[in-house]
């Protein structure tokens, strides 16, 4: 029996030693070798051909679908811009100029005439046509099943002058129109082709205007694209495939970029940024992007959430610079304005500061009458933005210094989501707010009374007014100012807590170029072999 | 046989029937999926006129019966996701499962079956001890680690296996490899005590008696009836196979259905996850049917006449398994510890 | 397994430290006998700086509560089924078989992730689904045992002399089943843990910051290669307390069963 007992010991011993062994080694021993074995295992056929001139991106999950117009999923769209065309795009630097259309004429507050390039062909051979445009954007902004019908139901019609020559009409004036049309959901659709083959059809074999064409998607594996050869600007000749692969798996995705299997990988969680820059041949990219992590709160009577004093005391009790720095280990910028830089109507002023005095915290509440505290319920996702659950456990804790108790419920994602769509929501929940407009009109149109009665039930006389006025104003200059004004008087009145601008965390291996921009596209012709 | 046939397939029938209640009543329950399926700003309007084009207003009854309606048809209605029909999608998923699980399998049995065999036959050495105690070790390792451990070491370290991704055979390598021997842990138990019985039967002991070589007594006596509750023990796992595949192809970015299924669950894309709990329990029960089969060939003293008998003999087969599951459980315990409890 | 529960309960008096105090000074430190690690953090810090000891003696708790009342939920309803179809046997039996074919056809995991997304992961839906999914395999047991009870002399001669069904399955039946009934749900305690842990890796186990060991384990994955510490303990504290179980399974069929010792 003693003996059994020995090898008992002796045998948990080992297999400890074995878990710490093949896990301890690892942060030690990265060599240039696993970087030589990875590149085999690439794809076989490149190893073949020479000049491996595959691009592979690895993704965190599956293409929603190829309709352009239901989804709102920016991973998605980032696939699709190697594929479709918008009429117009924005530089790195948020700036939009003519993509698809050669010039363009504002004839009145509603009208815009638009002439398109002339040669610009579909993948199956078809020439664009202003058929195509109007074909395009009256779906999306009629049928109000669609997911995008709300960013384009804008649009009144689409009046075709001729072949190359239309103009854009708006049911009332829309200073974002050009914003809306250089962003997820206009890219631009065949409509012969899908007439004549059904939309079944189209979204089997779609076809677009774009640098790439569709090559496969096995589902929830990888999605493959090729140059498309008559492309108007030239085919590109830099990757002859383009390969998505979906890799849910965090671990998994950092894995498959250490060794070689992936050229680029998406959200690198921040404890592996070192790994990932200590291993030979692959490197951290960031990038600013344009997702603002905040805290909404319930203004609703009757909860201590309705007092602005209350309000401004959980922005100063949150240290927003200790997030940034602890959490996400520098991969954000705070911020006490949700229209983040790029975004017309930014307010620097607003921008890479934060409210943090907890002495100037608790004066507050006393002021408020909640010298003892209060409890509060913070709602939050799980695995969606980076390190949100660390996050919120962690603004649980700085709001325990000013005694205000913080009961953390995490849901999960499509919970979360019925949870907001139901209007569930308690005093305050984490959310990332994208703006895929990178226009301000867009993220401050958050504190409009109107739209979120019964669910943020925030109410401010002048935000509405500034509100009113910036929607139909066509002076740039002054809606800017309207915009920037809505932040100032936000940070001051705290409807949301405002607490970081995320970055983009991309894994690249250094034999390409990638520099990440704040729309999180993967536009494989702007990225280069070295 | 034909007549036994006959009546196990009929068998099949309530089961599905209750399998297909249980799955409709969770999605019943699961509330409608129309919120996530329209625009943010969608109108209560549009939301409620969604519902009634999708039949989700109608009362319980009615859905039920329009749901059994479309069942006997091998439709389970649309997916909200891929706007199609939901039952292909499934179907093209399952090869790259049935890939995994049977590689796994094999992986299991290839290791299970000579481990078990080997340390019955060295019952109480020290290798008998590594056997049953890491089968033990293994089985308290959830599958996800494992997975993330193999990758650490025979991909990143070692750079022997691709890390993730379906493909060429060495891409099954590693998802086979956690999948199989997390299987094999538990079926080497198994099977090594149920040959622990056979070795002690009287007919072997016969044969050791009359002077008859061990290996051939191994081999040709005890390892042909240990077939039959091998046989068994494997169709067993079938379920926690498949169940396992949900984890691993998470883990190596495997596209099959329990891929399919996590993103199917997590969008409540319900039509989806109907018609893949469907067919994989419909897998569970051919292949449960199956080893009913085989085992009828393999021990011709079971005979299948009349319902008693098969009752009897399906009670007798499962008292069996339950008794080998104890035994095996309680052998492996005396040999990994000794009486320190006692 | 005594220890295990002994930690679980005293667990207050034993951590060195609050489980769920966050600490950004003492972030991913590593264990004392490690190069950086302190002695106030005896096996190290997570990435929030809560003290890694602290939270697997906390985890204890609720890992071992998960295990042992779902178990004890599934049991209730398996001992039930298994006795009234083993005892009356025909039709009956026949329908609560089939419904125990239909649940042994569903993985379990496949149904807890179906359940707990609809449901919402909370501890008492996870005791919940793991009862509805784990009885089938008591009913079978109990079933197995009943039958062969059922035909010996003591039980025939009950009901020959015409005493109660419900007499006969609660004074005979019942104390006959319920050792290999001990013994079996012993281990499945084992296997609830573990089950627990692979449910935290599909974000559906039990949600922080509730802590349990299968939590803290699949947390801990994004830091394998970086910080082990983070999920090697309380893998070990899996593996250890799934081994005691075992071990406790064994002794508990010695005591309960002295026909079957050897």
């Amino acid at each position: 029996m003693k003996r059994k007992a020995f090898w008992g010991i002796f045998l948990f011993v080992i297999s400890a030693l074995l878990l710490v062994g093949c896990s301890g080694e690892t942060t030690t021993s990265e060599p240039a070798a696993t970087q030589e074995q990875g590149s085999d295992n690439a794809t076989d056929k490149d190893a073949e051909n020479g000049a491996d001139k595959t691009l592979t991106v690895a993704i965190g999950s599956d293409m929603v679908s190829f309709d352009i117009h239901d989804h709102n999923n920016t991973s998605t769209e980032a696939i699709h811009v190697n594929m479709f065309n918008y009429l117009f795009k924005k530089d790195a630097k948020g700036e939009i100029y003519p993509e698809l259309v050669e010039d363009y004429q504002i004839i009145d507050d509603l009208t815009v005439e638009m002439k398109i390039k002339e040669g610009v062909t579909f993948h199956n051979g078809d020439p664009l046509t202003s058929e195509d445009v109007k074909f395009t954007l009256e779906r999306v902004a009629t049928d109000d099943k669609l997911k995008e019908y709300p960013n384009y139901k804008q649009i009144k019609e689409v009046q075709i002058i001729d072949d190359y020559t239309f103009k854009v009409i708006t049911h009332a004036p829309e200073p974002s129109l050009f914003h809306r049309l250089s962003r997820l959901g206009s890219g631009i659709l065949p409509k012969k082709y899908i007439e004549e083959n059904g939309w079944d059809h189209f979204l089997a074999n779609p076809v677009g205007t774009g640098p790439y064409q569709f090559k496969e998607w096995v589902r929830d594996d990888h999605i493959t694209l090729v140059p498309y050869d008559n492309y108007y600007d030239g085919k590109v000749e830099e990757w002859d495939e383009v390969v998505f692969r979906v890799i849910p798996e965090n671990s998994t995705r950092v894995s498959e970029l250490l060794t070689g299997g992936v050229d680029i990988a998406v959200n690198i969680p921040p404890a592996d940024w070192e790994r990932v820059n200590a291993n030979e041949g692959t490197s951290i990219v960031q990038e600013i992007s344009n997702r603002v992590i905040m805290l909404i709160l319930r203004s609703t009577e009757g909860l201590p959430t309705a007092d602005p004093r209350v309000r401004q005391a959980l922005d100063y009790a949150i240290d927003d610079g200790a997030l940034v720095n602890n959490v996400l280990l520098g991969g954000a910028v705070p911020t006490t304005t949700m229209v983040g830089p790029g975004n017309f109507g930014h307010n620097p002023e607003l921008y890479d500061t934060y409210n943090y005095d907890v002495e100037k915290a608790k004066a507050l509440l006393a002021e408020a009458g909640y010298e003892d505290g209060f409890e509060i319920t913070l709602q939050s996702p799980r695995g969606r933005y980076l390190q949100d659950a660390e996050v919120a456990e962690m603004i649980a804790g700085m709001l325990a210094a000013v005694n205000v108790k913080v009961n953390v419920e995490f849901l999960e994602w499509s919970n979360f989501v019925e949870m907001r769509n139901a209007n569930e929501n308690k005093e305050a929940y984490l959310l990332g707010l994208g703006n895929s407009m990178f226009d301000g009109a867009y993220s401050v149109d958050w504190y409009r009374a109107e739209r979120y009665e019964g669910h943020t039930d925030y109410k401010n006389d002048k935000i509405e007014e500034l509100l009113a006025a910036s929607a139909v104003n066509m002076n740039p200059e002054e809606r800017e100012k309207q915009i920037q004004e809505i932040s100032a008087i936000a940070a001051e009145d705290v409807p949301f807590v405002n607490l970081y601008q995320e970055k983009i965390n991309i894994g690249i291996s250094d034999s390409i170029d990638f520099i990440p921009t704040p729309d999180e596209m993967i536009y494989a012709p702007s990225i280069k072999r070295k | 046989m034909g007549k036994f046939l006959i009546r196990r397939l009929l068998q099949i029938i309530p089961v599905l029937f209750i399998i297909s209640f249980v799955v409709f009543c969770l999605v019943f329950v699961a509330g409608d999926p129309v919120a996530l399926m329209l625009p943010e700003d969608a109108s209560p309007e549009d939301i409620e006129q969604l519902r009634e084009s999708l039949g989700l207003n109608k009362p319980f009854h009615v859905q039920y019966f329009t749901y059994m309606l479309g069942l006997v048809q091998f439709d389970f209605g649309e997916s909200f996701r891929y706007k199609e029909s939901a039952l292909p999608i499934v179907l093209e998923r399952l090869p790259a499962t049935l890939e995994l699980a049977t590689a796994s399998m094999i992986v299991a049995i290839v290791i299970a079956i000579p481990l078990g065999i080997w340390s019955a036959t060295k019952k109480n050495s020290p290798l008998d001890f590594l056997a049953t105690g890491g089968a033990v070790l293994w089985k308290a390792m959830p599958n996800f680690w494992l997975g993330i451990m193999l990758i650490i070491l025979f991909s990143v370290t070692l750079g022997w296996f691709p890390v993730s991704g379906r493909g060429s055979l060495s891409h099954l390598v590693l998802p086979a490899l956690t999948l199989g021997t997390g299987i094999a842990a538990e079926m080497t138990r198994l099977i090594r005590s149920s040959m622990l019985e056979i070795l002690n039967q009287d007919y072997i002991r016969t044969a050791r008696s009359k002077g008859i070589r061990e290996f051939f007594v191994i081999n040709k006596h005890a390892f042909r009836n240990a077939l039959i509750p091998v046989v068994t023990i494997t169709a067993l796992q079938t379920s926690t196979v498949v169940g396992g595949t949900l984890i691993t192809e998470t883990v190596f970015s495997w596209p099959g259905l329990g891929q399919l299924l996590i993103q199917a669950v997590n969008t409540r894309d319900m039509a989806i996850v109907q018609a893949s709990v469907f067919i994989i329990a419909f897998m569970v029960i051919l292949m449960n049917l199956l080893a009913d089969i085989v085992y009828k060939i393999l021990d011709p003293r079971i005979k299948y006449l009349k319902g008693e008998d098969i009752c009897r003999s399906i009670h007798r087969l499962e008292i069996k398994i339950q008794q080998l599951q104890v035994q095996s459980r309680e052998r492996l315990i005396s040999l990994s510890v000794g009486c320190d409890f006692c | 397994m005594f220890a295990v529960i002994l930690v679980a309960l005293f667990a207050k008096s034993l951590a060195p430290h609050d489980p769920k105090m966050i600490n950004p000074a003492m972030m991913l430190k590593p264990p004392v006998w490690v190069d950086g690690g302190s002695s106030l953090h005896i096996l190290g810090t997570d990435n929030l700086g809560r003290d890694i000891l602290s939270r697997i003696i906390y985890g204890s708790q609720i890992s071992l509560a998960v295990g042992i009342s779902s178990v004890a939920f599934a049991g209730v309803i398996g001992v039930f089924v298994g006795l009234v179809a083993g005892y009356y046997g025909g039709f009956i039996d026949n329908i609560l078989m089939r419904l125990v074919d239909s649940f042994l056809a569903i993985p379990t995991i496949l149904f807890a992730l179906v359940f707990l997304t609809i449901f919402g992961p909370s501890v008492p839906t996870l005791i919940v689904v793991l009862g509805i999914t784990n009885w089938v395999q008591y009913a079978r047991l109990v079933r197995g045992e009943v039958l062969s009870i059922k035909e010996r002399e003591f039980v025939k001669a009950a009901r020959s002399i015409g005493v109660r069904d419900c007499k006969i399955i609660l004074r005979h039946l019942l104390p006959n089943v319920i050792s290999p009934f001990i013994v079996i749900s012993t281990l499945s305690v084992a296997t609830t843990i573990i089950l627990e842990a692979s449910l935290s890796f599909l974000g559906l186990g039990i949600q922080p910051p509730t802590i349990s060991w299968g939590g803290i384990l699949s947390d801990g994955r994004d830091y394998v290669a970086t910080s082990w510490w983070l999920a090697t303990f309380p893998g070990m504290a899996i593996t250890i307390t799934v081994l005691a179980i075992i071990f406790l399974g064994d002794w508990l069929r010695d005591v309960l069963d002295p026909r079957d010792n050897h």
